[in-house]
């Protein structure tokens, strides 16, 4: 039996073993390729499965003013976050959300939160949740499981609306911001400053994410198990939190002056021209920066920037206007200066100049009689500096602008500074706007024609006059003093133009400034909206149509420590709300003065005129309609603000 | 009795026991680890009984001559299918199939003794043949006695151990009448059939669940959450132990409960994720030598049943590794098949021990008259 089938058997035989051979070849190859060739992959993939990375959030800085007052802190807060990376229907999740927490949510704005995430899976779909939505949300993780509770510090302003263009407001990263700013984290909750001093100083403002690895099981479970080393796992990097900033801002200062302004828009900067230091930084609307640090309902922010009286425009350095006579010091300094003028030069005024054929007015129908120079910046004659602009030409003020500040942004620690213009027959012939004409001249030297300037420039002006020529970069954020520019003013420019402008204060158009014992240097001046006829009273005007006020100075006279800029939209007459208002800052910081009660604010107006009477015509008026072809070409003001100077009417 | 023990001392398999040996300590130190720290952890001790017994019925299988094993074959047999008749009334639900027969605390499956008794049963058929070739008829009555107890599992209904027949048959076919390239020929018409039968199933009788496990086969990332992730997470535990593992009882994705049933059919992810492709490599090893070893057992065997039983073992156990691995590392869809010696399970480590105790003592008594 065993011989017949031997052969055949053997051979039966010797197939399997050949067969066994190539499948445990086979699966040999296989554990190969998986565990040598791709391990290193798969090695990944497993690390991936059981790490967790935990975001570890840096707080913000806090903003604290000069005298260690907390302008912005921040908040603990719980949002709703919604990660695609979970499993599960998006669809599904939306209709459970609409049942479990009320809160109803299309798939396209989900997919807009997607987008605007700087972590493609994570969206955001509600911030300062209310917290019956965090247990909800826990209790019902198996209908909700791409839905998660994330807490988050958020930017606290407890002074809500003061001070809100200084400090600026927050935002969540975009990725366009992610990748400029080079920041690479995880997390859909970093903020970044979009204006204000939180942009400016958002480096410093913004500290460092940590990170803390945890193990977790198969469930998502965060395990800990002691017999369990695992590489990545346990690491952990402490988060950096970001730096305090202090400010050179005067919370106090700030408070007097705003509400100082009472209803009225318009802006004031107080600044120590010494050092550039900025105590206070009014814009009016202001906003409350609170509302952009939850999520900003688009309806909130549509409200916001449509706004007719652009409350998010940051006045002091946006807002362009013509300096009106608060330009006619510098006029008069450079005359001085360069030997053009003495304090002697005097001009006669009759109303009026006719300057070769073209019939330039003065405010003062009447005219001033023979005009000094003191008395021409006293009583702001407008022939008299037509005359002085004339003798001194554009080049001679162009050579002087430069040390002022004039035409060239400032360099304030603030985001989307821009710069008025300070007119040269270069800039000029630059514009296609013709060869300059020496009738060109005249409007300038009283402020207006192609001249404009943001208050901010104007104050660095006075702010420049006070130092006796050392102008200083004007900064929020607490450092040492930035030199932008030096130019040695004579004494004897110096003593006269304080004399007149102690004058202007003492006697003249801001007598509404006068503070006992403290001698104040201020002028006066009207930046017009609308083109009045001569003469013509503008507060009898519709409030939008009236005329804007200047009042710009320092104090006090001797060793001028404070600089200022006010400038109230549509306030008429320059010499009455402007000047108490900066009354109202001088004596909080010279006298120590705290503000007084609303009520008795009004009453007190000591030495200015009262509200309600007869106002004499303006002696800061504008130039008149026949001055057309000097007027300064529209678009250029409009181009930022069309709630500035008002070109309406006008070719 | 004492001849029957010189002869098995004397011409002991010595290899064959030594192979299984290590087997046995490799699973029971792999279900430790797999169970280590989970609810299952008791298993681990569970199954050094399990070893310990499992060791008791090789010893038994390889003393006893195979010959009375065989003389007492188709008692046991009778026995077998008697119990598993009985199984719709005895049995016990586990896992949506009555496999179970619990006697006191101790519960087995009866199925898979009854591998072995038809095994035996066979051998028995074959025995009785001495002289006469094997013909059709004689195919088909092995088939039967290897069929019954195969569609009596498949009632119960356990799909996955039922299949484990098959090899039992595949060897009845094999060592038949016709010569190689017949069985060759065959062989590929069967494999189309069953591809055929398959397709057919798709559309009548498949589950949904099975359906599934062949679309994971195909596409094992198609889902990662739904059936594609028991294979693809089983595939990043092997891949992920790379050469030389993550060390005994360090397997994160056993430890961490990524890998599924990491101590019944996915313990070679276990292996492999903690031994390295050296560890998993060394299993394979000493699987391969386990079957070269029986094929050479089968070639030296002293007649026509004692080659029956050694081949059944050789095709039982291949399969298992084939199925089970293949399945771990992807090379064949998901199904409930365990790997012998190393999935936890005390009535599939006796079955497997019998078989290889079966083998040892086909090669032991080559000479005996």
């Amino acid at each position: 039996m065993k011989g017949a089938q031997e052969p055949s058997l053997q051979s039966k035989l010797q197939f399997l073993q050949a067969i066994l051979w190539i499948l445990f070849v086979i699966f040999a190859l296989r554990l190969f390729y998986l565990q040598v060739i791709q391990g290193p992959y798969y090695r990944l993939l497993s690390e991936n499965n059981y790490t967790r990375p935990t975001v570890l959030r840096a707080p913000r800085g806090m903003i604290l003013d000069r005298n260690g007052a907390v302008l912005c802190r921040n908040q603990v807060s719980f949002s709703l976050v919604l990660d695609t990376a979970k499993g599960g229907s998006l669809d599904q999740t939306l209709l459970n959300m609409q049942r479990i927490l009320g809160l109803v949510m299309t798939k396209e704005e989900v997919r807009a939160a997607l987008r605007r995430s700087p972590v493609p899976s994570l969206a955001v779909l509600a911030r300062d949740i209310p917290t019956a939505w965090m247990q909800k949300v826990e209790a019902n993780q198996d209908e909700l499981k791409m839905l998660r509770i994330e807490m988050e510090l958020r930017r606290e302003y407890p002074f809500g609306p003061v001070a809100s263009h200084a400090l600026g407001y927050v935002g969540l990263l975009s990725p366009e911001e992610a990748q400029k700013l080079h920041v690479s984290d995880n997390d859909p909750f970093i903020e970044v400053g979009k204006s204000g001093v939180e942009r400016t100083a958002n480096a410093l403002l913004m500290g460092k994410n940590g990170l803390r690895m945890a193990q977790v099981n198969s469930l998502g479970r965060e395990v800990e198990d002691p017999t369990l080393k695992l590489p990545g796992v346990g690491i952990r990097r402490e988060p950096i939190p970001g730096q305090t900033v202090h400010l050179t801002l005067d919370i106090q200062l700030q408070n007097i002056l705003e509400q100082a302004f009472g209803e009225e828009h318009g802006s004031a900067v107080f600044m120590n021209p010494q050092t550039g230091d900025i105590l206070a930084w009014v814009s009016l609307p202001n906003f409350d920066p609170n509302l952009f640090s939850g999520a900003v309902p688009a309806s909130k922010w549509r409200e916001l920037s449509e706004d007719p009286s652009h409350p998010l425009l940051d006045r002091p350095i946006q807002g362009v206007y013509p300096p009106g006579s608060t330009f006619k010091p510098f006029v008069a300094l450079v005359g001085l200066e360069d030997g053009v003028l003495t304090p002697d030069t005097t001009f006669y005024c009759p109303g009026y100049w006719d300057f070769g054929g073209r019939v330039f007015h003065c405010w003062a129908k009447g005219g001033h009689g023979t005009v000094n120079l003191l008395k021409g910046i006293q009583d702001s004659c407008d022939v008299y500096f037509y005359h002085a602009g004339d003798r001194i030409g554009i080049q001679r003020m162009d050579k002087w602008a430069k040390f002022f500040g004039l035409g060239t942004k400032t360099g304030v620690d603030l985001p989307s500074e821009i710069s008025g213009i300070f007119p040269s027959p270069a800039w000029k012939a630059k514009r296609h706007l013709g060869p300059w004409y020496p009738g060109d001249n005249l409007p300038v030297a009283i402020g207006q024609g192609y001249l404009t300037v943001t208050p901010l420039q104007l104050l660095s002006i006075y702010a420049t006059l006070a130092t006796g020529g050392e102008r200083f970069q004007p900064k929020l954020l607490e450092g040492p003093p930035k030199l932008e520019s030096s130019v040695a003013i004579s004494p004897q420019t110096e003593a006269v133009l304080k004399q007149a402008l102690e004058l202007v204060v003492e006697s003249g158009t801001g007598t509404a400034c006068r503070i006992p014992g403290v001698a104040v240097c201020a002028k006066t001046g009207t930046a017009q909206v609308v083109e009045a006829s001569a003469g013509r009273n503008s507060m009898s005007l519709p409030k939008d149509e009236r005329d804007h006020a200047w009042f710009a100075g320092f104090a006090p006279a001797g060793n001028p420590t404070v600089a200022f800029v006010v400038m109230v939209e549509h306030g008429g007459h320059g010499g009455d709300l402007a000047a108490k208002i900066a009354k109202a800052g001088l004596e909080y910081l010279l006298l120590g003065k705290k503000p007084a009660p609303p009520d008795e604010g009004t009453k007190a107006a000591p030495g200015g005129q009262a509200p309600e009477q007869e106002t004499p015509p303006n002696p800061d008026a504008p130039l008149k309609a026949h001055l057309g072809a000097v007027a300064p070409p529209p678009r250029l003001l409009t181009a930022r603000y069309a709630g500035g100077v008002n070109p309406r009417g006008r070719p | 009795m004492k001849k029957t023990l010189r002869e098995a001392v004397s011409y002991g398999d010595f290899v064959t026991a030594g192979l299984y040996l290590a087997l046995l300590i490799f699973g029971v130190l792999m279900v430790r680890s797999a169970t280590f720290g989970t609810r299952f952890a008791n298993l681990g001790n569970r199954q050094i009984f399990w070893a310990v017994l499992a060791f008791g019925a090789f010893s038994l299988a390889f003393l006893i001559p195979y010959a009375i094993w065989v003389e007492y074959s188709y008692l046991l047999y009778g026995l077998c299918v008697a119990v598993l008749l009985s199984m719709p009334v005895l049995g016990h639900y586990v896992g949506g199939h009555k496999s179970w027969l619990y006697i006191g605390p101790i519960g087995f499956e009866p199925s898979e003794f009854a591998k072995v008794a038809a095994a035996l049963a066979g051998a028995a058929f074959i025995k009785e043949l001495v002289g006469r070739t094997m013909g059709w008829r004689e195919i088909g009555i092995l088939s039967g006695i290897i069929g019954l107890p195969m569609l009596l599992t498949l009632l119960q209904p356990d799909f996955g151990t039922a299949t484990t027949f098959i090899p039992l048959i595949a060897v009845a076919l094999y060592l038949s009448f016709l010569p190689l390239t017949q069985i060759v020929k065959w062989a590929a018409i069967g494999i189309l059939g069953l591809m055929l039968l398959l397709a057919l199933g798709w559309f009548t009788f498949l589950k949904p669940y099975q359906k599934d496990r062949i679309i994971t086969f195909v596409h094992p990332t198609a889902n990662t959450r739904g059936a594609g992730y028991q294979v693809n997470q089983a595939r990043i535990a092997v891949g992920s132990g790379e050469l030389l593992g993550k060390g005994l009882y360090s397997g994160t994705q056993n430890r961490l409960n990524f890998l599924p049933a990491p101590h019944t059919d996915f313990i070679f992810g276990v292996v492999a994720e903690e031994t390295g492709f050296l560890g998993s490599l060394a299993l394979l090893g000493l699987y391969l030598s386990l079957l070269l070893r029986f094929l050479s057992t089968a070639s030296a065997a002293r007649d026509a049943e004692g080659r029956f039983i050694v081949l059944c073992a050789f095709a039982i156990i291949l399969y298992h590794v084939l199925i089970n691995i293949g399945m771990v590392i992807g090379l064949v869809p998901t199904t409930g098949i365990p790997l012998p010696f190393l999935s936890y399970g005390g009535s599939f480590l006796v079955s497997m021990s019998l078989f290889v105790g079966l083998a040892a003592n086909v090669r032991s008594r080559r000479y005996a008259q």
